[in-house]
């Protein structure tokens, strides 16, 4: 059980993969390895993920990152949670909070008395009326949550909308500052090992050579290591997840800077709506089978809210993963590696998730398959459970005005969400895992948002008398209420605390 | 309630396990009216039989609304925080592993990472001295849960030794006054309905039951559910042993919140003691230690064949089994009653409709086996890294494991790490315990540890067990909080 001396590793590609991955490596990680980052400034970067999770900010802390340095840097904003519009119906909206219904505690679920309220017919509020994060998020106001777990003000998570273009070179400040060296060039060719084929070097187009021991793909679509150079086979999700473009183009604020993110179903897909602190950013996510690029093209410029900042720019992909993120010496990380819609602001937690597992699987030199295989099982699981989540929007619907909404509604799921659906629609079960990233809250507000609704309950919500679950429910509303009502607005908190450089 | 709920559960069986289940869905769910037929308890049902249990039960008691004063005064009943482990590998003596945190998570780094690379710099003390848990326990003092500045300082929680007959007749009680009601008989048949549901059981009587539900807690015969389907997994191939002795004596030594569970050449024994009794138990295989000398070497003990294994579904149609019935595992680590408690918590949360929907009940016995193969792993643990020389303890190493305590294994021994499953009795810290405390050391060490230096990892250790030395040292020993417990409960 000795030190190993530090091992060489290369990332290839500087977007926001690239550069979360190099800083992680070289702040956790200082003796353990020499990090090297080729990027080309020839190739843009994608740039997605504008809107993230909660999970972020576990790792921003890590990196010992300021929070409000960080909103500044990258423009950003606060999110409570996604607001989905027009999904199972046309007019309807719900919003897909950071926080729990009711309280989040005790061994019954709040939802599961407010469900036995409703079967026994007394009248109850909506149930985002008893979430705190719903009412911040519909009122529009925000302030960091309480640390004190008895107070209602602890009761919900916040994650940011931000610029993704400025995060990676939020980014690179750090890891150059911690030792990652960045070689500028564009890869044409990729040298192996005779016996073992795993990767030896990258080769630039001005001859240079950069060795490594182990290959970090951040390179996008191209997958210029996973699949170009290993050919590791791609697992094709679209029959359950069809869109595969994606119209994105900017414009300014013209209405409000909401704290939540938007989806609004379209007629072929769905439209997302980031609110940043210096422009809002659209895009039209569709299946190509549905609808002709221009014709998404403009539909999109026709709903923007206000002066477009730039021309709507064609993203092309495919939904899912790769069967092994990791393979030889070559780990992928983000778009190589798989691509799931951004329906559930997913794609910059997929890669952070991919981090945490080589920091905590890190190899020797000589990889162990120990280490490579528990990685691969490790991000598949984060991808399937994803999947499963994304695959519920589309499903659970009642729209049939379009050959889109049609195939969705009618299409064959993974037994592993057809039994989800089924708990819930009996007794408004969630499965829980000890593993994935969406929680009981965020299944209970897409199940009901997509108007899948429960015929029982658990029994154990048939104990209270019905009067002081009345009274308990009204005092939790108007709770949430004060509390909400005494937080400045979004833009008012930002404007304090992290506001951009002018 | 609707018309769907359930409204009628019979209970089978006379223990422990049929009068928890019973006072379970009698508070947590009265519209129900349970019916318990009493039998007699069979001398394998482990779950009815054995007194020691992990910090469940207080959980389990916290919901039914039972105070200590029933539980431990009342009931005759110790409280219990861990078990020591003597002579399970060779070079070592002996380890505790109790209910508790071991150390403390030192720059996001897990403790037992920084203790091992201490431990190759021959810079740590015992992996049990950074425990709090096992520190009180091992220097027989005790603490209760509302001490502030120690739980500051850890978490740690605590069982009970329970005696099994008061134990048994302070539930019966318990549950009867909440409303259950009780029935002798034998169960002379089952009558099906054409679906496959049970319809009633008959009982000598002639008198017949019927309910919606059927809860079999009569021990590993499973008299009810047995007559649905006998599909199990059979466990032989697992374990290493096939005999149990049993003896419960008078308290003969003073009360521990620590029993002892000692390897011997063909098994191993345990013994403990609460304040009313002490028991004490071998584990053997019948190839490798004769019966007639197994039987010399517990006084009085009842012999009992091991069979483990557990069935497939505990929970078909309208019959779910319960304790025995569902899962037989030998007594290490005190498992048996613990699981009967889950399963019953879990009945009472995922309680279906009278149709027993199909998905409803994958979903009980999805979570209901994860829970119980990973418990069975960690008993496994105990001998797939031991190394002592004997014949038996060479078998029970080279046994085959389970894929999932073989993946666990892989992942320690390369770099110490945990991989956690869903339904994990057991905490990480208790896996680290038995691991380091059997010796079965990581080939290396965490690289993440590369970003602490040796001295600060090994200064925050030093500062962590200092402070724990001077809890321990402040804590009452456990008779003086037993007697202080029973003066309040006599009040």
């Amino acid at each position: 059980m000795l030190a190993q001396p530090p091992i060489q590793v290369v990332i290839v590609g500087g977007g926001t993969a690239g550069w979360m991955t190099a800083a992680a490596l070289t702040k956790l990680l200082p003796r353990a390895c020499n990090v090297h980052l080729v990027e080309s400034e020839e190739i843009g970067i994608v740039g997605v993920g504008e809107a993230t999770l909660p999970h972020i900010r576990g790792f921003n802390e890590r990196l010992g990152i300021d929070e409000a340095e960080f909103m500044a840097r990258t423009r950003a904003t606060f999110k409570l949670g996604i607001e989905f519009e027009n999904w199972a119906r046309v007019g309807d909206r719900y919003i897909h909070p950071f926080g729990t219904f009711g309280r989040g505690q005790g061994e019954v679920g709040f939802h599961q008395y407010w469900l036995r309220m409703l079967h026994d017919g007394h009248a109850v509020e909506h149930l985002d009326d008893y979430s705190l994060a719903c009412t911040m998020a519909r009122m529009g106001r925000f302030a960091l949550p309480s640390q004190d777990p008895c107070e209602i003000s602890s009761t919900f998570n916040y994650a940011y909308q931000f610029d993704a273009t400025l995060f990676a070179p939020f980014l690179r400040s750090i890891a150059e500052g911690l030792g990652t060296r960045r070689t500028e060039g564009r890869i044409v060719d990729v040298e192996f090992h005779g016996e073992s084929g795993n990767i030896a070097a990258v080769v630039l187009a001005n001859g240079e050579r950069i060795p490594g021991d182990l290959f970090i793909d951040c390179s996008g679509f191209v997958a210029l290591l996973i699949g170009k150079a290993l050919e590791e086979p791609f697992q094709d999700w679209s029959k359950w997840l069809p869109c595969d473009r994606a119209v994105a183009m900017p414009c300014r604020t013209a209405t409000a800077v909401t704290p939540y993110t938007s989806a609004i179903a379209m007629d072929s897909g769905w439209r997302w709506r980031i609110p940043l602190q210096h422009r809002t950013g659209n895009g039209y996510v569709h299946s190509s089978e549905f609808i002709a690029e221009q014709d998404a093209m403009d539909a999109l410029v026709s709903t923007v809210e206000g002066e477009p900042l730039a021309n709507p720019r064609v993203l092309r992909f495919k939904a899912g993963r790769r069967e092994r993120s990791w393979v030889k010496n070559c780990i992928a990380i983000g778009l190589s590696g798989g691509f799931l819609e951004p329906l559930e602001s997913t794609s910059i937690y997929l890669i952070q998730a991919a981090i945490t597992a080589l920091v905590e699987l890190f190899p020797e030199k000589d990889i162990a398959a120990s280490d490579r295989d528990e990685f691969n099982r490790v991000v598949d699981v984060e991808y399937d459970r994803i999947r499963d989540f994304l695959i519920l929007h589309y499903h659970a619907t009642e729209r049939s005005d379009s050959p889109f909404w049609d195939y969705v509604r009618t299409m064959e799921i993974p037994d592993t969400l057809a039994e989800k659906l089924e708990l819930f629609r009996r007794r408004g079960r969630v499965v829980k895992y000890r593993e994935g990233v969406f929680l009981e809250a965020s299944w209970i507000a897409v199940y009901l948002g997509q108007r899948v609704f429960p015929e029982g309950h658990d029994m154990r919500a048939d104990l209270p008398r019905p009067e002081s679950l009345a009274g308990g429910m009204e005092q939790l509303r108007n709770e949430i209420l004060q509390s909400v009502q005494g937080m400045p607005d979004h833009l008012g908190m930002i404007a304090r605390y992290c506001p951009m450089a002018a | 309630m609707s018309a769907r709920s359930i409204s009628t559960v019979t209970i089978v069986g006379g223990g422990i396990v049929a009068w928890s289940a019973a006072a379970a869905i009698r508070r947590q769910l009265p519209a129900i009216r349970v019916t318990v037929v009493v039998l007699p308890v069979p001398r394998d049902a482990l779950a009815d039989r054995l007194g020691c249990t992990l910090p469940s039960i207080v959980d389990f008691h916290h919901d039914l609304g039972l105070a200590d004063a029933d539980t431990v005064v009342r009931a005759g009943s110790g409280f219990r925080l861990g078990t020591r482990f003597e002579g399970w590998s060779s070079g070592r003596n002996h380890y505790v592993h109790a209910y508790g945190e071991y150390g403390r998570t030192l720059a996001a780094t897990s403790f037992h990472q920084h203790w091992l690379r201490a431990n190759t710099l021959k810079e740590a003390a015992p992996f049990d001295e950074y425990s709090l848990a096992a520190s009180i326990a091992a220097a027989e003092r005790f603490l209760p849960s509302e001490d502030k500045a120690a739980s500051r300082l850890a978490s740690y929680a605590y069982g009970l030794h329970i005696d099994p007959q008061n134990y048994r007749e302070m539930m019966r009680a318990f549950a009867m006054h909440l409303g259950a009601e009780e029935r002798g008989g034998v169960v002379a048949d089952v009558r099906m309905r054409e679906d496959g549901f049970i319809d009633a059981i008959c009982l000598g009587d002639g008198i017949e039951l019927s309910a919606n539900l059927f809860v079999d807690a009569s021990g590993p015969q499973a008299q009810i559910r047995s007559r649905l389907d006998k599909d199990s997994d059979d466990w032989s191939r697992f374990f290493p042993a096939d005999r149990l002795i049993v003896a419960n004596d008078p308290q003969t030594s003073e009360p521990s919140t620590l029993d002892h569970a000692k390897a011997l050449d063909g098994g191993w024994t345990w013994q403990a003691t609460s304040p009313v009794r002490t028991s004490c138990g071998l584990v053997y295989s019948s190839a490798h230690l004769d019966d007639g000398k197994a039987e010399g070497l517990v006084d009085g003990g009842e012999n009992i064949k091991l069979q483990p294994g557990r069935l497939r579904n505990p929970w078909v149609r309208n019959c779910v089994a319960i304790g025995d019935a569902a899962v037989t595992m030998e007594p290490l680590e005190w498992t048996n009653l613990h699981l009967a408690h889950s399963a019953i918590d879990r009945l009472v949360a995922m309680m279906p409709d009278t149709d027993c929907n199909a998905t409803e009940l994958w979903d009980y016995n999805r979570q209901t086996n994860a829970e119980i193969d990973r418990a069975r792993d960690f008993v496994l643990l105990h001998y797939a890294v031991s190394d002592r020389p004997e014949p038996f303890w060479k078998d029970s190493a080279s046994r085959p494991l389970p894929g999932s305590l073989e993946h666990s294994l892989l992942q320690w021994r390369e770099r110490g790490r945990l991989p956690f499953y869903e339904e994990e009795t057991f905490t990480r810290d208790s896996w680290a315990a038995v691991l380091i405390g059997q010796g079965a050391l990581p080939r290396r060490i965490d690289p993440l540890l590369s970003g602490i230096s040796e001295k600060e990892s090994q200064r925050s250790m030093e500062q962590l067990r200092g402070a724990i030395q001077s809890a321990v040292a402040q804590a009452p020993p456990l008779g003086t909080y037993l007697r202080n417990l029973s003066i309040q409960g006599a009040r």
